[in-house]
């Protein structure tokens, strides 16, 4: 019996495969004919988070047997996290989505593709004639790959003449952007995961690493484990597993952490800790409106000492000057940030004061140094930043509001300048609000869940339910598919081609090395099949989706982010490249403004050639809290996050048993002198609440997050902590604050 | 026409005793029937919390490598002794063939828990 079991078991696991492909000895004489010889295996990128990690996928019989890591991956080294491991589950699931669903009268149910895209493409063309083009809207992702993105892109913004297209990197990323362009005139940073080997000190703020970007956090603890004077500063309001490696975590008050970096930055300066030359050389002064010099910087630093810092963002004045003595004192040092800094009120700010450390003392543009912004998604970056997958935005870092820009997109789209509409369209938030007030009436929903991801659904849901949602999906049910009016099931990871571009410029190739199960399709060929029922055929003539990704790559020639040093030719073969590249000899690009960047010019230490003036901005902006501060009514700090395990809305996780069992439920973190005064013991279920909705979960009294702070991992559709959540919105980067609201708890 | 019963028998028999003896992991053993509704670590830290501790103290703990890795969820899948096999996935940097090896396994060296490297 026990060989049977045996048997079932390498049959069903993904590391078995592995091993026996390996040559591991299963049993004797036996392993090669049965496993080994016929296991493929193919080069890959990982499905879930923004760090990019290569993947090998194994293959028989036309399935995903098993998934390793590509130890020849410069991202990860052959090092996958928990959620890769199990990724050759994610295709077979028993939710996947095989055939179209039709809503009739009120319920989906099966139909034809031809059913279904005949309606669709009768709403869109009733929407646009009767109430224009920007009566309809594109909804895309992080997931999705660039050649889809830009397929969408050119559909919208290029054949129907709406820029109401948009994706999730806008609740993500957007304030990262916002930063990046505002502080050095370009997006994305300038270093790359290779300066974690080299760096003396790492700041990580608003970034649990361990669980958010853990195979980054394994190469942060290696670093530090093999060199001991290497310093791991913590910025965040809760305790978490990324504490492990820390030497000083700054426990602050959700929502104030700005007041900490300008104290740091006025310590630096008294300290002796500023690059005088670099600043002197490379650095402008901004307040945000004006240009000021240095001396009335340094004026305004003066409202910042520790102890008002301290007292405005809860943590000792000790701590301050400790965090300013190791960043500046290190010889070289890396900051790295995600959710915590851009999901708020001031995230563009907040990355503005990040760079602003980096630029006083000059740590940038020299190996191990980089204020380096960690993505959430693996294709933010690629698909949606470089490729223009933004209400305001063209590919090619291009802006619709620029006229040569315009021209330039239109030339290799074959349209007049003039079909493209000079306005920004409507921002992820906008967009809903419009299609809750039924302003938007035809929205397209590409690899993303907003019915579970938006924050204040409750605001937002009715308006999905109510306007003609398509949505185009690998899986269902999902929060967002049980609105839809169509959903068109699409093929997903190793089941179509294309390129992901990760968090540190890396663009790498995805091949298709599986068939697409039942009738699902790809999503670029959905988009391209509703242009060609609107009358729009002559622009979707690609025979192969490498002629996508080549004609996109033209429209990345002579920008900062050139691409044309990566065809699919020479991307099958390596690990990535990393832009720019501008010609197929050229090695891609590990460091920005510097000698190697193929646009550097001049011979000084660096060139922020994207600045009119070669000078990057530090800025004086004001500090400040959240939209919503506590008050008596909703006492505590409402947080929100995510668990190693679990990724997103786990429409792909929790298809995996072994990731439930690890959390197998939603929960929120509260710390154990506010639970004894509430009288909530563990495990007891708990109703939060606040100006916006309410939900019910479990209890965790644990000392994690500060007194006064709850925090949910928001990964559970049946505890949509997305209801009490609030929908405020950076003015600068429409990022909503998803980390800070006020609310309270009580027991259910 | 008959069919040869014997060795049939016999090279069952040796393969059972083969894969007993050699260490490989089997799925035979049921977790016992608990809640599965909670994690494993939320019952094991009061089940077995030596066990739990050493691998919070450990390599796999600092980097939440959870006891559903090698073990299974308990639920659909339960190897109470893993393999290698659990291993490589992760570590493809470690890839050994076991024929050309003195070593008959990861764990000869290697305890799963602790992590303690020789």
């Amino acid at each position: 019996m026990k060989s049977i079991s045996r048997r079932d078991f390498i049959k069903a696991t993904a590391a078995t495969s592995a091993a026996a492909a390996i040559g591991v000895s299963l049993i004797p004489g036996m392993e090669k004919s049965l496993f080994a010889a016929s296991t493929e295996w193919h080069k890959s990128v990982c499905r879930y988070c923004g760090t990019g990690c290569g993947v090998m996928v194994g293959v028989k019989n036309g399935k995903v047997v098993a998934v390793k890591g590509d130890k020849e991956n410069p991202v990860n080294y052959g090092l996958l996290c928990v959620k890769a491991i199990y990724l050759n589950r994610i295709n077979t699931a028993k939710t996947r989505l095989l055939h179209p669903l039709v809503r009739k009268n009120g319920k989906l149910e099966k139909a034809s593709w031809d059913e279904a895209m005949e309606l669709v493409a009768k709403k869109f063309k009733e929407s646009i004639e009767k109430n224009g083009p920007n009566s309809v809207a594109y909804y895309g992702s992080g997931q999705a790959l660039t050649e889809e993105t830009y397929l969408a892109n050119k559909l919208f913004k290029g054949c129907f003449g709406t820029n109401n297209v948009e994706g999730n990197p806008r609740l993500c990323m957007a304030s990262a952007v916002g930063g990046y362009l505002t502080t050095f005139g370009g997006d994305e940073p300038q270093g790359s995961y290779s300066d974690i080997e080299k760096s003396d000190c790492f700041l990580l703020i608003g970034s649990n690493t361990a669980e958010a970007h853990p195979v980054v956090f394994e190469r942060i603890a290696k670093r530090k484990a093999e060199n001991p004077h290497v310093k791991v500063i913590i910025i965040d309001p809760r305790k978490t597993p990324t504490d492990k490696i820390a030497d000083l975590h700054l426990k602050c008050i959700p929502g104030y952490d700005l007041d900490i970096l300008h104290a740091m930055a006025r310590l630096i300066i008294k300290n002796g800790h500023a690059d005088e030359d670099f600043i002197k050389n490379h650095v402008a002064f901004s307040d945000g409106k004006n240009p000021i010099d240095y001396e009335k910087y340094k004026q305004f630093l003066e409202d910042f000492t520790p102890e008002s810092a301290a007292k405005a963002c809860g943590v000792a004045a000790k701590e301050i000057e400790e965090a300013a003595k190791l960043f500046g004192g290190a010889k070289t040092a890396m900051t790295m940030w995600t959710m915590g800094i851009n999901q708020r009120k001031r995230g563009v700010w907040a990355n503005n004061l990040i760079h602003n450390l980096h630029l006083l003392t000059g740590k940038l543009g020299v190996p191990g140094s980089d204020s380096f912004s960690l993505t959430g998604q693996p294709n933010a970056c690629g698909g949606v930043r470089e490729g223009g997958g933004l209400c305001h935005l063209l590919p090619g870092h291009r802006l619709v509001a620029k006229a040569p820009h315009r021209e330039a997109v239109a030339k290799v789209w074959g349209i007049s300048p003039d079909d493209i509409n000079p306005k920004p369209g409507l921002h992820t938030i906008a967009m809903f609000d419009a299609l809750a007030k039924g302003k938007v009436n035809c929205l397209w929903v590409c690899t993303t869940n907003p019915a579970q991801s938006l924050p204040n659904l409750n605001k937002y849901l009715k308006g999905m339910e109510e306007q003609f949602m398509v949505v185009a999906e690998a899986y269902h049910p999902t929060a967002t598919t049980e609105l839809a009016d169509v959903v068109l099931p699409v093929s997903m990871w190793c089941e179509k081609e294309g390129v992901y571009g990760c968090t540190e410029r890396r663009s790498q190739y995805l091949p298709k090395v599986i068939d697409a199960p039942g009738e699902t399709r790809w999503d670029g060929e959905a988009l391209m099949d509703l242009g060609r029922r609107l009358g729009y055929g002559d622009k979707f003539k690609y025979k192969n989706t490498e002629e996508i990704w080549n004609e996109y790559l033209t429209l990345t020639k002579g920008t900062d982010m050139d691409l044309t040093g990566a065809p699919y030719s020479r991307l099958k073969k390596v690990r990535g490249l990393q832009w720019p590249c501008p010609s197929t000899d050229h090695p891609g690009t590990e460091k920005r403004f510097v000698k190697g960047d193929p646009l550097f010019k001049g011979d000084g230490r660096i060139n922020f050639y994207k600045k009119p003036n070669g000078k990057a901005v530090v800025f004086a902006r004001p500090a400040g809290g959240p939209e919503e501060p506590t008050d008596a009514e909703f006492p505590f700090a409402l947080t929100t996050g995510r668990v190693l395990e679990h990724w997103h809305t786990g429409t792909m996780t929790m298809t995996v048993p072994e990731l439930n069992r690890a959390v197998p439920k939603a929960y929120v973190e509260i710390h154990p002198d506010d639970a004894k005064k509430l009288g909530v013991a563990n495990k007891d279920m708990v109703e939060i609440v606040s100006r916006r909705g309410s939900n019910k979960m479990e209890a965790r009294v644990i000392d994690r997050p500060r007194k006064g702070v709850l925090f949910v991992p928001w990964h559970w559709k049946e505890a949509l902590i997305n209801l009490v959540t609030t929908d405020a919105i950076d003015p600068g980067s429409k990022e909503p604050e998803y980390k800070v609201c006020a609310a309270n708890i009580k027991k259910a | 026409m008959k069919k040869p019963i014997l060795p049939t028998l016999i090279i069952l028999i040796l393969l059972f005793l083969y894969l007993t003896l050699s260490g490989f992991s089997l799925q035979d053993d049921k977790h016992p029937e608990v809640d599965f509704t909670i994690s494993c670590d939320d019952c094991h830290k009061e089940e077995t919390p030596e066990v739990t501790k050493d691998w919070l103290e450990g390599k796999h703990g600092t980097f939440k490598v959870g006891c559903y890795v090698c073990h299974g969820d308990g639920e659909e899948r339960f190897f109470p002794k893993p393999d290698c096999e659990s291993c490589i996935t992760c570590h493809s940097d470690y890839e050994v063939d076991w024929e050309e090896s003195k070593f008959k396994s990861c764990f000869d060296c290697h305890q799963g828990h602790t992590l303690k490297f020789h």
